[in-house]
């Protein structure tokens, strides 16, 4: 992944490159919605390459957190660090460090239905990197291929199945050369068939290094392909550790009443 | 019976005042087609106006909603006599000699002063008619492709360039055509400043031979362009409930 751009935010003197290698710094992330608390102070590091998946019951506050991530639901308070550059509290020249760095893939896919499957993906390359038209779209065929959709480039997404769309979705992300890639619940609104198809573009990222959070109900998927699990409940991180700590030892309650509804089933 | 016939169909002074009223009629279509087309851009400024994010420019946003309100609240009527009185007055000695003629008293184009001071007021009238529209359609899109658009790093303005008003727009094409109606119809009443669109036309055969025919023969003309507009609209909005159906926004 290049990283050329180079930064936009100011380094002051005290905000450093973590010295343990995070890449993500989140702490005491607080965010409420009127009386509504939904983050009760976040702590969470994640390392370069690390992939976290966040589990939690509905309500727990985990997709507002990824929200939190990338500002499109900045906190109240607490401060983001992301590649040693605080962004939180920086205005817009925040929003474009963490945008152009960070993707994200939602549950309900929001593909831009007037444009086709490439078209959505060299989109904002060309009107936020100001990349030529030939350099997007050639790059746009090469991710869209890279997940599977290299027959499906010139459809609108009107056309394409929900595991299709999520596809081109990731494709899109991806296209702004990101370091982190935030999923939000994006196999949730999927028919049961459709899931491995995504699933299986995002084991393959995982593979390639990409450091993802993962707010997912896929316990499968967090068991084979999750560094750490991060378990939420009260818009606090109440676990975090190894899948096979977490998942198969927890230690808190509140995680073993969640794991034990979740995989009765 | 026959007075009816006499007063409202006769067909010799439809035929005799053809000529007349044909003129007439072209310049209503002129002012619906300049005034359309302005009102529409006019209407999609303010709508986009109205939506300006942030705190900063919540002036702009209060200042649209106040223009929208007023022009929406009062008669085109008075808008017309207050621009073609102000502007008129602007440039004379009396008002100061404040403009100069070619905007107080426009003839641009080989078009009258009225003719301008009325495609000026639809303008200003149904652009916050249409902002209206806009904003409705602004607001139907899903907020997902906003936060879409913006997680790609797009900003604001890029994000309802390319992706929120062009489909605002397709959604909003019939209740814009319904506005398109309105305003032809409202054309009329710059005949009250003397342009001699097609209900100035008709009253004047009115008052000259005492036979409403000509007016009959204009509403006979609007309908001709009014009826299959409302047709297409019908049409319009069935397709696109068609689409919602399938499940295509």
């Amino acid at each position: 992944m290049s990283t050329e751009g180079g930064s936009v935010v100011p380094t002051t003197g005290e905000l450093k490159t973590a010295p343990d290698g995070s890449i993500l710094g989140l702490h005491e992330i607080r965010k409420s919605f009127g009386e509504l608390v939904v983050l009760d102070g976040v702590e969470l590091t994640i390392k370069r390459g690390e992939v976290v998946c966040i589990l939690g019951p509905s309500g727990s506050g985990k997709s507002t957190l990824l929200r939190c991530v990338n500002l499109l639901s900045p906190p109240d308070s607490g401060r983001i660090v992301l590649e040693g550059e605080e962004i939180t509290g920086k205005g817009t020249a925040g929003l474009d460090f963490v945008r152009q760095r960070v993707g994200m893939v939602f549950q309900q896919f929001n593909l831009f239905p007037l444009k086709t499957a490439l078209e959505n993906v060299t989109l904002a390359p060309e009107t936020v990197l100001g990349r030529s038209e030939g350099e997007c779209r050639k790059r746009g065929e090469e991710l869209l291929t890279r997940v599977g959709m290299a027959d499906k480039m010139h459809e609108y997404p009107d056309r394409l199945s929900g595991g299709q769309q999520q596809r081109v979705a990731i494709a899109r992300a991806l296209a702004m050369d990101p370091h982190v890639m935030l999923f939000d619940e994006v196999t949730s609104a999927l028919d049961p068939e459709l899931v491995k198809e995504v699933l299986d573009v995002m084991r393959e990222l995982a593979d390639e290094g990409m450091t993802m959070m993962v707010v997912t109900h896929e316990i499968g998927f967090a068991r084979e392909a999750a560094h750490r699990v991060v378990f939420m409940d009260g818009g606090v991180v109440v676990e975090d550790g190894p899948p096979s700590q977490v998942l198969d030892n927890p230690q808190q309650e509140r995680t073993k009443s969640f794991l034990g509804l979740v995989l009765e089933h | 019976m026959e007075f009816i016939r006499e007063y409202y169909f006769d067909f010799n002074v439809m035929s005799d005042y053809m000529s007349p009223i044909l003129d007439g009629f072209w310049l209503t279509l002129k002012l619906s087609i300049l005034g359309g087309i302005f009102s529409l851009i006019w209407g999609l400024v303010l709508a986009v106006l109205r939506q300006l994010p942030g705190k900063p420019l919540a002036p702009v946003r209060w200042l649209t909603i106040g223009y929208i309100d007023v022009f929406r609240g009062i008669p085109l009527l008075i808008v017309l006599l207050l621009v073609s009185g102000g502007l008129s007055t602007l440039a004379a000695p009396i008002g100061g000699d404040v403009l100069p003629d070619f905007i107080g008293k426009p003839t641009w184009f080989g078009e009258t002063s009225p003719f301008w001071y009325g495609v000026i007021s639809l303008t200003i009238t149904y652009g916050a008619y249409m902002a209206e529209v806009y904003r409705a359609g602004i607001e139907s899109v899903p907020g997902g492709q906003m936060e879409a658009a913006r997680s790609l790093g797009m900003s604001h303005s890029q994000s309802m360039r390319h992706v929120i008003v062009p489909q605002a727009v397709r959604r909003v094409i019939p209740p814009l055509l319904n506005d398109f109606i309105a305003l032809m119809k409202d054309t009329s009443l710059v005949s009250i400043l003397g342009a001699a669109e097609v209900v100035y036309v008709g009253r004047q055969i009115q008052s000259d031979i005492f036979n409403g025919s000509g007016l009959v023969m204009g509403a006979i003309l609007f309908l001709i362009v009014t009826i299959p507009l409302a047709r297409l609209v019908d049409y319009m909005i069935g397709r696109q409930q068609a689409r919602y159906e399938r499940g295509i926004a």
